[in-house]
């Protein structure tokens, strides 16, 4: 690889190339390049967001419409984390479970999360039911993966000492598995996370009355281009914020491990 | 529990097995016994039905295999813009430290927003037609395409390139005979997830508005509360998915044949 | 005429703030086709010498020349074989001899030639077309020290190169480096920490001192190897077994343990 550049070489190319992107923001709108309400100017965007903090869009205003969008994610991430992690583990140390397993997730692991939103809608009408179904869609496949793959991937040692201690299965899954697989199980939420959060935006673009996906769709509908920009970046942003925590949750977890 | 692979006959035996008590159960539970409501999930012989009526008549807008072929067409033109330009775009920041602060801050604004979240900028842009979903694939499928062939340059093991150095390659030779070839796995991954994305957001793009397309059928179905054709539309896009990631997989032996194992000398 | 020069050579290593001297006031210099060794404790600094011989690293004052022109760049004229042999995984064993002599602009007649004559003196005969995972350790090194002596360079810097290996390897590899060296005699900078590889392989050995390193004294092997004439045996326990090789094995042997003595490890 080319030489690491110090600070100042730094700093010079990164705002050299942010003010190349804003540049060019500005300029597609100075050459006419679309109708004004098309492409808001970035500084209109950014107003907008401000704005939508106060001032409700699509029967709420920002902070509420996020509420709502959490409160959907906490859920289906929850229960996508609760029942994929453990059942990885367990798959990883139970052969016939993963034998039973494997083929059922295999079977339905290509099918999109947001091809479930039909049956989602068709069962659950507009409850939180629906958007749970789908962000769990979404969320468990990394969460077991990883899991499993965590379990499986453990040095042979560390299970060769549990047997001779005389530990039990559970007792192994979680006392010596479980530590084993942090790295791997928390990739796997860090991907879940993305996923579930991304399937939830999707639910809410076609099947919700509020949440984020709701507010873009509707800005959407109503041409308001500079609320549909500013909704994408918020969503954007909070899908940064869900993927900090969880690594915080990482070293926390880890904080045993590096005396 | 050996870490030894579990004997590959006895997997597909206990699959097999699975499946099949499971399509009994599904049976049992809708058919015989009436216990889950068919307007809440199809019997068996409904989705067949279902099946055999979209394959022979049609239904939204064409038959089955015009569903599919759309689809895919769409797929395959958004993911191979994304990955044409995505993959060397990736290279390039991955080589070179001075493109990679230069394209970072757009890469990183652009990068946290889900792709689907761009559908409805799609629209407003291009409308409900082709062009909108192509956009929307090409943004999901970009992003992964870049982070992963970054890093497969980056994770090219420095004895590696110090070997290049002194052997004197460079420019293009030192490209297309150590970068690619050496961040070749890591874009593999890429390609990999950068398919996925497609998918998803193909379907999502398509259930929200379009004329074709197996979201579309899922749309359309869901309107008519038709919940066999439900199902036979979401096994065809797991079908696509599976089908479509098995050629990449192909695809991925092909182009790394120092991979095989063959025996230790 | 090759001959690497160190002149005044000090390596400042910077870490956390705060300066490492690693080496201190470094002179040395390697005649033509000498076969120089460089022994000393773990973090003396002599792959950092040999490293900048090749142009991967440079020294923070003085100056490192390698035929009187000041090293400011890797490249085939100065052929570095690396510990963990740095061949290219897609590359088969002939594309990697290959892969330097294309850059040099050799026609195709030539290289196939140059290529033919290293496989047979480094016994690879029948393993062109296999790839490096499917090699052996020793194997691959074959490869890498045919690579480096087939780009014809002034200078072969080796970085111990035979690290890697198991012990039984390791007596065969040298064996044949020497019966190399002594065929094709070549001017070599050769790192090690085994003093029973240096003694049997160079005509001068070069003693460090623990960090910072410096010079501590360099003995003569080749004057007594002449005059014991130590290639009159094939086989290295031979050779060492001599009174004249384990007396200059021990005096290293001796140095050196002052210099652990004085390290905390």
């Amino acid at each position: 690889m080319t030489a690491p550049l110090n600070r100042k070489q730094f700093w010079r190319l990164t705002v050299t190339g942010t003010v190349a992107f804003l540049g060019f923001w500005y300029l597609a709108r100075l050459l006419h390049f679309s109708p004004p309400q098309f492409l808001p100017m970035p500084h209109e965007v950014l107003i907008k967001m401000i704005d939508l903090l106060h001032n409700p869009f699509a029967g709420a205003t920002l902070p509420e419409h996020m509420l709502a969008s959490m409160k959907r994610f906490g859920m289906g991430f929850g229960l996508a984390a609760l029942i994929g992690v453990p059942l990885g583990l367990a798959m990883g140390w139970f052969r016939w479970l993963d034998d039973v397993v494997t083929p059922l997730f295999d079977s339905v692991r290509f099918i999109a999360p947001v091809a479930w939103v039909p049956f989602a809608a068709l069962w659950f009408g507009t409850g939180i039911g629906g958007p749970t179904l789908i962000i769990f869609a979404g969320a468990f496949p990394p969460c077991l993966i990883n899991a499993y793959r965590g379990a499986r991937d453990v040095d042979i040692r560390y299970l060769e000492a549990a047997s001779m201690l005389g530990v039990g299965s559970f007792k192994t899954i979680s006392e010596v598995l479980f530590p084993a697989s942090i790295p791997s199980i928390i990739a796997g939420l860090r991907i879940g996370a993305g996923l579930g959060w991304l399937s939830l935006v999707g639910a809410e673009l076609i099947v919700a009355s509020s949440g984020m996906g709701n507010l873009i769709v509707r800005a959407q509908s109503a041409l308001a281009t500079d609320t549909v920009m500013a909704g994408m970046i918020a969503i954007g942003m909070v899908g940064v914020v869900i993927d900090v925590l969880i690594r915080k949750l990482e070293r926390i977890l880890l904080k045993h491990r590096n005396a | 529990m050996a870490r030894t692979q579990p004997k590959s006959y006895r997997r597909v035996v206990v699959g097999i097995a699975t499946v099949s008590l499971l399509l009994a159960l599904w049976y049992v539970a809708t058919t015989a016994t009436g216990f889950i409501n068919p307007s809440r999930f199809p019997r068996p012989h409904e989705v067949l039905s279902a099946f055999n009526f979209i394959q022979t008549e049609g239904y939204g807008n064409g038959k089955l295999h015009q569903h599919v072929l759309h689809s895919l067409k769409l797929v395959a033109m958004g993911f191979s813009v994304a990955v044409g330009v995505g993959v060397p775009l990736g290279l390039l920041m991955g080589y070179s430290r001075r493109a990679e602060a230069l394209i970072n801050p757009a890469f990183l604004l652009l990068r946290p927003i889900p792709p689907l979240a761009w559908i409805p900028l799609a629209i407003v842009w291009l409308g409900l037609d082709d062009g909108s979903k192509i956009l929307v694939i090409f943004v999901a499928a970009f992003v992964p395409s870049v982070i992963n062939s970054y890093t497969g340059v980056r994770n090219i093991e420095t004895p590696i390139t110090e070997a290049a150095r002194m052997l004197g390659i460079k420019g293009w030779r030192l490209v297309f005979e150590v970068l690619v070839p050496g961040a070749m796995p890591m874009i593999f991954t890429g390609l990999r997830l950068s398919l996925q994305a497609s998918w998803t957001t193909l379907v999502a793009a398509e259930l929200i508005g379009a004329l074709y397309g197996l979201g579309s059928i899922l749309n359309q179905a869901a309107q008519d509360i038709f919940p066999a054709m439900i199902l036979v539309a979401m096994v065809f896009v797991g079908v696509c998915g599976a089908s479509t990631t098995w050629l990449l997989g192909r695809l991925e032996n092909l182009a790394m044949p120092w991979r095989h194992g063959r025996v230790a000398a | 005429m090759a001959t690497i020069q160190f002149t005044d050579v000090t390596r400042i290593f910077q870490r956390d703030g705060k300066d490492f001297l690693t080496l201190d006031q470094i002179n040395l210099t390697v005649q033509d086709q000498e076969f120089v060794a460089i022994v000393g404790p773990s973090g003396c600094g002599k792959t950092t010498c040999m490293r900048m011989a090749a142009g991967l690293e440079f020294p923070s004052s003085g100056t490192v020349k390698v035929n009187n022109v000041v090293v400011t760049e890797p490249g085939p004229d100065r052929a570095v074989v690396f510990q963990q042999f740095a061949l290219f995984p897609w590359k088969s064993v002939h594309e990697n001899i290959d892969f330097g002599l294309r850059s040099k602009g050799l026609p195709k007649e030539e290289r196939e030639k140059l290529i033919a004559h290293y496989i047979e003196l480094m016994n690879l005969k029948g393993y062109e077309s296999a790839y490096p995972h499917q090699l052996s350790g020793g194997m691959q090194q074959r490869v890498a020290i045919a690579r480096a002596y087939a780009l014809d360079p002034q200078v072969l810097l080796m970085d111990e190169p035979f690290g890697a290996l198991d012990a039984q390897t390791r007596v065969v590899m040298q064996e044949e480096l020497v019966r190399l060296a002594r065929k094709n005699p070549r001017t070599v900078l050769f790192i090690t920490h085994a003093v029973e590889e240096a003694v049997y392989l160079a005509d001068r050995v070069v003693v460090m001192t623990s960090r910072p390193g410096k010079i501590k004294e360099i003995l003569d092997v080749r004057s007594v190897r002449e005059a014991e004439k130590w290639d009159r045996h094939s086989k290295i326990e031979d050779v060492m077994d001599l009174e004249s090789f384990v007396h200059l094995r021990t005096r290293i042997w001796k140095s050196l343990r002052e210099e652990h003595a004085g390290t905390d490890h």
